[in-house]
Order: C-alpha cells, then sequence, then structure tokens
C-alpha cells in the first residue's frame, strides 16, 4: 500500500514541507527565492494575493493588508477583514493558502496526502480546524503529528537511535517568535508528550531587539554624538527610523556570525563617513542571559510539575534557528547535565520528523470529508491563448493572456530561477501581466492558472524571453569568431568569442595572461590574432580578420609572463571589428579598427604556419594516413606548401601589391584541405591514446590506491566530456600530457625504475659529462648499488651523474612556452 | 563563492564616489570573473520597488507606501547558472523609501 511521504509544518512564524524518499527526507526548497522555510504570512497588495517572504516585507507598510500568527487564532471564532477584498477570513482560510503554496513547492503530481504538525498545546477544535485546512488546500488525507513528537522522530530516525527502553526526552523549541518546551515520553518505539510549557511572545526576534538596544545603541551615541537613540528609531515618528531597519538587519546578522567566532565587526555606512565597532560574544551572552534564564525556568517548572528529576531526562534536542546560539546549548548542558542534541539542523527538524512519520503512515482509503464544504467541483481542463515578444531589449516585457468560455480565477507567473513571482491575481477572461526581465539572459517562466476555488485547472513552462541577447533587426554571424592563443604544448588553438548565429552587434570582454615574457627591445612581440571561421579546426585554415603585433619597442616596460591582458571585442552591425587591448600593470592601451578594406596579414606569420604544417605532414602523416589515395593526396598537399613557401620568399619587399591576400586566401584554403585530410583521424588518435592512459591509471589506483595522484588524476579528467567534444586538439594533448605526468609519477614509485635511469644516464656518451673519470667512478659505484637493490646509493649516483651533465636534459612533459605570447 | 561576492560588493560601495573611477576596471575584472563560474551579480539600487520582485528581501521606511525606490543595497541579488538553468542563491537585502 503506498504511504503518505509528505510532511508539512505549519508554524506560527514559518512553515515548510518535506517528503520521505528511498529512507530519506528531502526538504523541499520554495521555487522562488529557494528557501527550505516559506513565512506563515499572507499579503493583499494591487489586486494580488502574496504568501511567504515578499508578503511579510510589506508588515511595517502595509499592516493592515498584511495578515501573520494566525495560527494562534486556529479554532477560534476571530474572523479578520481584508479591507482590499472587502471580505471576512478566518484563520483556516489563510492556513489553506499557506498550505497551497507549501503543497505547489512539491510539483507534480501535487501531494494528495500529507502529516501537519501542531503544536502539543492544541486541543481538538484547534486540531480539526488544521485538518480542515489540509483538506481546503486540495489534501484528501490530513494526518496530525504533534510537533514535539515530530522533532524526536527527526532525531531519533536521523541517527538510527534505538528506542526499545522507556526514556524521556525534553523538546526545547525556541524559534524566532515564540518557545515551546515538551516533556516526550518514549516507550517501545512509541512517542507521547506527557507535558509542555511555552512563551509565544519570546523567541530570536527579542535577542535582535535586544542587541540593537543594549550594544549598537550606546556605541552609536557615543560615534554619533545623540542621545536616546533607541526611543528615536522605535517611538512615535522616529527620525532614525530608517536606521533602525538597517540595524535590525545587520544585528540578526552580528548574532548568526557570533555562533561561530568570539568576536564580530559591524560596519555601518553613514553620510558622514563609516562607522565600525566590535562585539564579543561574552557581552552578547551576558545580554541573552535573562531571556536564556527565562527559558530554563519554564523548563525547570514543567520538569518540576511532572515530578521529573534532572537526571531522569536521557537527552533534550534542539528545535528552532535560536538554538543555534553556543550559550543556549551551554546553558542547557550545565543546568540539566544530560546529553543536549544538536545533531540535526534544528530550523527543519519538525519538517524532517512529520516527513519520517508520513514515511510509515499507510493511505488510507479515500474518505468523504464533511470538513470541507468548500471543495471544488471539477473544473475542465483549459486552453490558452499566450501573447508575448520572444525577444526583448526592455527590463519588462508584457505577457498577455486570454482564455475562453468567460473564465474566471486567479493566475500566477513565475520566473524559474526563482527572482519573479505575481502572486494569485483574479481576472476574467483575459490578463495582462509586465512581467520583469534579468538583463542579457534568457528569462522562463512558468504559467498557472486557478479556478475560483484556487484548484489549478492549467500549467505552462515554455514561456521563455530572451533579453538583450537578440537584436531582432540583426544579421547572424555566418562563422564563429575566434581569438587564437597559446596553449602548454607549443601550439595554439582557438578559442571561440562570438559563435556563428549569434546576432550583430555584438560585444565581449574576456581577460588573457601573457605565455612568455618580453624584455623590452629583445625583438619579440606579442600577436592579437582573430579569425573567422570553424573553432575546432586548426587556426591557420581559418581567415584572419584582426591582426595586431606588439613589438617589444611599443612596451613602455618588460611585458612579464603571467601578466593580464584585457581584450574587448566588439563587431559592429556592418562588421567591423573593433579591438581594445588594456594591460595594466604596463599602462599599455591599444584600440585598433579592422575592416573589410583594413585586411592585416603577416608574412611572418604565414610563413610559419606553412613551415609547421609541413612539419606536421613529415612528422605525423605516414601514421595518420590508412590508404594510398590519402597517401598521395597528403604528397600533393606537402608538394603545393613547398611551393607556396617559395612564393612568399620572393614576395618579401613587395608592400604595393595584393600578393599577400592572394597567398594568404591559398594558405587558408591549402591548410583546410590538410585539416579535413588528417585532423579527424588526429583526433580519433589523440582521444583513443587518452582513454588508454586513464584506463592505466584507474587500474593502478584501483590495486594500489593513492589519495595525492588520485586527486591529481580526477583534476585531470574533471570535464572530460567537454574537452573531448571540444575537437580542440591542442586540449586533449595537453589533457594527455598531464596524464603521462601522472604516469611518470607512478612509475617512478617502483624503486626498480631507478635502476633503468641509471642505466640510461650510463649510456650517454662521455663527452656530454664534464669530468670523465669521475664519471667513470660513478658508473662503478652505481653498478655495484644495482647488483645490491641499495636504491638510496643509486638515487644518489643518478643525481650527481645528472649535476655532472654539461647539457641538462629537457623535461618533454614540461609546460611550454607560448608563441603568440597570449594565453 | 557567496561570501566573496559579498565581500567584493561592500568594498565597492565603501569606496569614495570621487574615487570610484579609479577602480571601475577591477570590479569590472571582478564581477566578469564571478560570471565565469556562473554567479550573475545584480545591484537593484534605485530600481522603483516591485512587490512581485522576489530576488529582493525588502525593508520598506515608508508607510503610505507610494512611489517607492531602493534607496540603499545591504547586498546584491545572485544568480547562478548551472548548464542551462538559472536559480536564485541570493536575495538582495535592501531599504525601500
Amino acid at each position: 500500500m503506498e504511504n503518505i511521504n509528505f510532511g508539512i509544518d505549519l508554524g506560527t512564524t514559518n512553515s515548510g514541507i518535506g517528503k520521505f524518499e528511498s529512507g530519506k527526507v528531502n526538504i523541499y526548497k520554495n521555487p522562488v527565492g529557494f528557501r527550505e522555510v516559506l513565512p506563515s504570512v499572507v499579503a493583499y497588495r494591487n489586486g494580488r494575493i502574496l504568501v511567504g517572504d515578499k508578503a511579510r516585507e510589506l508588515t511595517t507598510m502595509q499592516p493592515e493588508h498584511v495578515f501573520s500568527s494566525f495560527k494562534r487564532k486556529m479554532g477560534s471564532e476571530h474572523n479578520y477583514f481584508v479591507s482590499a477584498i472587502n471580505e471576512h477570513k478566518t484563520a483556516i482560510d489563510f492556513s489553506v493558502l499557506v498550505l497551497k503554496e507549501l503543497l505547489s513547492f512539491a510539483g507534480t503530481p501535487k501531494p494528495t496526502a500529507a502529516v501537519i504538525t501542531i503544536p502539543a498545546s492544541f486541543g481538538t477544535v484547534q486540531s480539526n480546524a488544521t485538518k480542515t485546512a489540509g483538506y481546503q488546500a486540495g489534501l484528501e488525507e490530513v494526518v496530525l503529528l504533534q510537533e514535539p513528537i515530530a522533532a524526536c522522530l527527526a532525531y531519533a530516525n536521523t541517527q538510527n537511535l534505538s528506542l526499545d527502553q522507556e526514556k524521556k526526552w525534553l523538546v526545547y523549541d525556541f524559534g524566532g517568535g515564540t518557545f515551546d518546551v515538551a516533556l516526550v515520553r518514549i516507550n517501545h518505539r512509541e512517542l507521547r508528550v506527557l507535558d509542555h510549557e511555552g512563551n509565544n511572545f519570546l523567541g530570536g526576534l527579542d535577542i535582535d531587539n535586544l542587541m540593537l538596544e543594549h550594544l549598537f545603541c550606546p556605541v552609536l551615541e557615543q560615534k554619533m554624538g545623540i542621545t536616546n537613540l533607541w526611543k528615536q528609531m522605535v517611538g512615535a515618528d522616529a527620525p532614525y527610523y530608517k536606521l533602525f531597519v538597517e540595524l535590525l538587519y545587520k544585528a540578526e546578522e552580528a548574532k548568526k556570525e557570533l555562533s561561530l567566532k568570539e568576536e564580530v565587526f559591524v560596519e555601518l555606512d553613514r553620510p558622514d563617513g563609516f562607522i565600525e565597532f566590535s562585539i564579543s560574544r561574552q557581552a552578547f551572552n551576558q545580554l541573552i542571559k535573562q531571556k536564556v534564564e527565562e527559558t530554563i525556568k519554564l523548563t525547570k517548572s514543567l520538569l518540576a510539575k511532572n515530578q521529573i528529576e534532572d537526571g531522569a531526562i536521557e537527552r533534550i534536542v534542539l528545535v528552532g534557528g535560536t538554538t543555534y546560539i553556543p550559550y543556549v546549548r551551554e546553558t542547557l548542558q550545565q543546568q540539566f547535565n544530560t546529553l543536549v542534541d544538536s545533531s540535526i539542523d534544528p530550523s527543519t527538524a519538525i519538517m524532517v520528523g512529520a516527513s519520517y512519520y508520513a514515511g510509515t503512515k499507510n493511505r488510507q482509503p479515500k474518505e468523504i470529508k464533511t470538513e470541507s464544504p468548500t471543495a471544488a467541483p471539477a473544473v475542465p481542463a483549459q486552453e490558452i491563448k499566450l501573447v508575448y515578444e520572444v525577444n526583448s531589449q526592455d527590463a519588462e516585457e508584457l505577457v498577455t493572456g486570454v482564455l475562453a468560455n468567460n473564465f474566471s480565477g486567479y493566475y500566477r507567473l513565475t520566473r524559474t530561477d526563482g527572482g519573479f513571482d505575481t502572486g494569485l491575481i483574479a481576472f476574467h477572461s483575459k490578463f495582462n501581466e509586465f512581467v520583469k526581465l534579468v538583463p542579457k539572459a534568457i528569462n522562463q517562466f512558468q504559467l498557472r492558472v486557478f479556478d475560483k476555488y484556487q484548484q489549478m485547472v492549467l500549467e505552462k513552462n515554455d514561456i521563455s524571453i530572451n533579453h538583450g541577447l537578440y537584436n531582432i533587426s540583426g544579421q547572424p554571424l555566418p562563422n564563429d569568431i575566434c581569438l587564437e592563443i597559446d596553449d602548454t604544448i607549443g601550439t595554439t588553438y582557438l578559442e571561440r568569442i562570438f559563435k556563428k548565429n549569434d546576432t550583430l552587434p555584438l560585444s565581449k570582454k574576456i581577460y588573457k595572461t601573457a605565455s612568455k615574457t618580453i624584455m623590452k627591445g629583445s625583438g619579440e612581440q606579442l600577436v592579437i590574432n582573430v579569425v573567422e571561421g570553424l573553432a575546432t579546426a586548426s587556426p591557420a585554415s581559418n581567415v584572419c580578420i584582426g591582426y595586431i603585433e606588439i613589438s617589444s619597442e611599443e612596451l613602455p616596460t618588460n611585458l612579464l609572463k603571467g601578466t593580464d591582458i584585457e581584450i574587448n571585442f566588439k563587431v559592429s552591425e556592418s562588421r567591423d571589428l573593433i579591438i581594445d587591448i588594456f594591460i595594466s600593470s604596463i599602462g599599455l592601451e591599444i584600440n585598433q579598427v579592422f575592416n573589410a578594406t583594413s585586411r592585416q596579414v603577416s608574412v611572418r606569420k604565414i610563413q610559419a604556419e606553412l613551415e609547421n604544417a609541413l612539419q606536421k605532414i613529415e612528422r605525423d602523416g605516414p601514421d595518420l594516413i590508412d590508404t594510398d589515395s590519402m597517401a598521395q593526396m597528403l604528397e600533393e598537399l606537402r608538394i603545393t606548401i613547398i611551393e607556396l613557401l617559395e612564393e612568399l620568399i620572393h614576395l618579401e619587399d613587395d608592400f604595393i601589391t595584393d600578393k599577400i591576400y592572394n597567398l594568404d586566401e591559398r594558405k587558408i584554403k591549402l591548410l583546410q584541405q590538410v585539416d579535413s585530410l588528417l585532423r579527424n583521424k588526429e583526433l580519433y588518435v589523440e582521444i583513443e591514446e587518452y582513454q588508454s592512459l586513464k584506463a592505466y591509471i584507474r587500474e593502478h589506483l584501483l590495486l594500489k590506491p593513492d589519495l595525492k595522484i588520485d586527486q591529481v588524476f580526477q583534476t585531470a579528467i574533471k570535464n572530460e566530456a567537454q574537452f573531448l567534444n571540444s575537437g580542440q586538439l591542442s586540449l586533449i594533448k595537453a589533457k594527455i600530457r598531464d596524464l603521462h605526468r601522472l604516469v611518470r609519477e607512478i612509475y617512478y614509485q617502483n624503486d626498480d625504475s631507478y635502476i633503468e635511469l641509471f642505466y640510461q644516464y650510463a649510456y650517454i656518451d662521455a663527452d656530454n659529462y664534464q669530468d670523465p673519470n669521475k664519471l667513470k667512478v660513478l658508473i662503478e659505484r652505481g653498478q655495484t648499488a644495482c647488483t645490491k637493490k641499495d636504491y638510496a646509493e643509486v638515487k644518489a649516483i643518478i643525481l650527481q651523474m645528472y649535476n655532472l651533465l654539461k647539457v641538462k636534459p629537457e623535461d618533454s612533459l614540461k609546460d611550454q612556452n607560448g608563441t603568440l605570447g597570449l594565453k | 563563492m557567496q561570501h566573496i561576492i559579498n565581500q567584493v560588493f561592500e568594498i565597492e560601495n565603501k569606496i569614495k564616489e570621487t574615487d570610484k573611477a579609479l577602480f571601475t576596471r577591477n570590479f569590472e575584472r571582478l564581477y566578469h570573473e564571478f560570471e565565469q563560474e556562473g554567479f550573475m551579480v545584480i545591484n537593484p539600487l534605485g530600481q522603483r520597488y516591485d512587490e512581485r520582485d522576489v530576488a529582493i528581501e525588502a525593508n520598506i521606511l515608508n508607510e503610505n507606501g507610494s512611489d517607492l525606490k531602493i534607496t540603499k543595497v545591504l547586498k546584491p541579488t545572485i544568480y547562478k547558472q548551472e548548464g542551462t538553468h538559472r536559480a536564485l542563491v541570493q536575495k538582495a537585502v535592501v531599504i525601500v523609501e
């Protein structure tokens, strides 16, 4: 049989919902604002019904339209007059709104049964009123559970505690606005609230106010040179009310921070400068002492009236945000000398417990409920016509919805990122709503339509409005626009700045670093090469649309490797490319506009690119070609490259004709052919090598776990899908090199590998060493050490041989300096 | 990261108006880096108060409730982009009057 699974904490100040799933409890976050708790507050403003954070926010401004703490009036005949809609409402009506809001957190399918918690003090009438609210919110089955029991269940289940012996627990619930303490008997897996005590007007907010009055005000009075600040903040027509609001927020932050630190600093921005002061935990503890004592007194009186000794309490479980305060926990520990259990989040403990209970409670067959006189009749599904602009440049965009058949009900539009919510708004047939847009982003909205009983009849999740991303009148880019940058293996690759089909005009700022040191006057240069084509192809096979060489002579001072380089790219609608380069550390700023008529190409660069391609064909070609016809095509390409290089030599002094552009075009076409012939195969070979190295390291780690190597390995293979699918040979090669480094490290973990290394050094020609006689002695000693397997000696000899070498061998796996100077 | 963003935002607001131009590039760079990590930071200062804007937590001073504007921002709004989905990770804390 199916279980209820959903647990709801319907609190006086805050509420929340959780679900028991696969042995665990998941607390739902509010899809609007993403918080786990929902303030139990309802407000009416501008024809909207707001529930939660936004409703609470209106408390100071329009208190007559805001309704909170209605749980205290549950089951009473108290009526609230809602002037905005000229109707009377009860605590049940407001609870229904809060419950509906909570049920919407769970998404679809909507929960049809739930466990709802009630205070231990609730009698039959209040309990039934809570049940009625549950049914009116659309639940078919409601099971009530006392809050202290829920808290005990949360602690017991989360820690898997055995409850088979009789024990007594205290549930100490110190929340934002109320304090409750309950005595619970646990007997053979049965929990019962024996008695409870409480104060409905004692909570965290009182502490915030105390901090303001007694810790903040004296310091501020002195620093601001005024008196009676507290009265001037909270009294009638208070001139410092704004300061009060700001300080209340600061007090709450400081209070939270004091749970972690011994001292916190409070800063205040005043028109005449900053005010800073510190609050110590000691002063804070002294301040709240009296409030905590009040709770201790209530707890002791609870124990006394039930004739229970302090020692008979097995543990005190904590509930409510105020119990985060270390002083509260310490005082409880001192006063009752028992285990103070703070092992779970006290602010969600009740919903966690309710959900655990719901996870064990079977659904009952549907019953006929007399408590729900306003239950909604079935409403047929509705069709809606929606009108809105898909692309917008405005901060708000109009969404119009039209329903057929004179429909009357409510609508609610929310942005799926949790930043916008219209609340429930009544409408007839048609609505217009200006929705707020996040700038330069895709804004996804959800629309829900409810009938007059607030039962949902329609849901649409595909409303998408792009802000600022597309200029409707602009043309799309025909190709990617990319910047050529150095990799760490001595070659270059393309980083995409704008992608094909982005709409003009475009602008983007990127930050790069210098990949090599360029000394002033050294003859080297920093190259900014912007190309148009395909980002995954080799840089030289794309068309150069912007090229800047900053020579070492132009640099005001030396440009050091690692220096930040800011580059701003703009492509106008008429396809001008504007590049602004700014190197802050040397104060260099260059702005250049490129357009079709001022295409710049460099003989030196064309030559280097052709030579690289030639080298590649000669070096890698034989390994990458499979057929005779491919071999023949490659040979033809090789010859054409050589011919082009010869033409380039003759061109060197020609600055007048456009031969250079012609050569550049031919180079691009030629290299595109080389690319299409070799690239896919090369990619395949590289990915194969990557996978085989990865498998080798993984197997090694399985046989011989090594935390350090595993960490480096995990970092190297992170985002694997991204770089393997990037089509960027450079990126894959850099990863292969990282894995090779790890393989080398694994290899040298085995001492025998040093014997092999010794013989490698021993076979190097003696002419390469500085002192042949010393070398001879070292080789003899090394051979003896190898025979004896004296690895420490072998390692020491290798080091000495290395030091004797005239030219030290290069580390083939070392990061290479760039050729462009930009990475 | 959220705490770092808040600290940067505080530092930016501590700088005197007259000195702000000196630091513009540095702050642009910092916010650019946050964006690269998927964090979009929005300062709602000066915006009209909108009860539908759940990305802000407003402390409203003006009791008559007409023509309300955000006059002070204690914390900015922060969104986090995860793949194609964007989610609110911090509401702005503001004063409205």
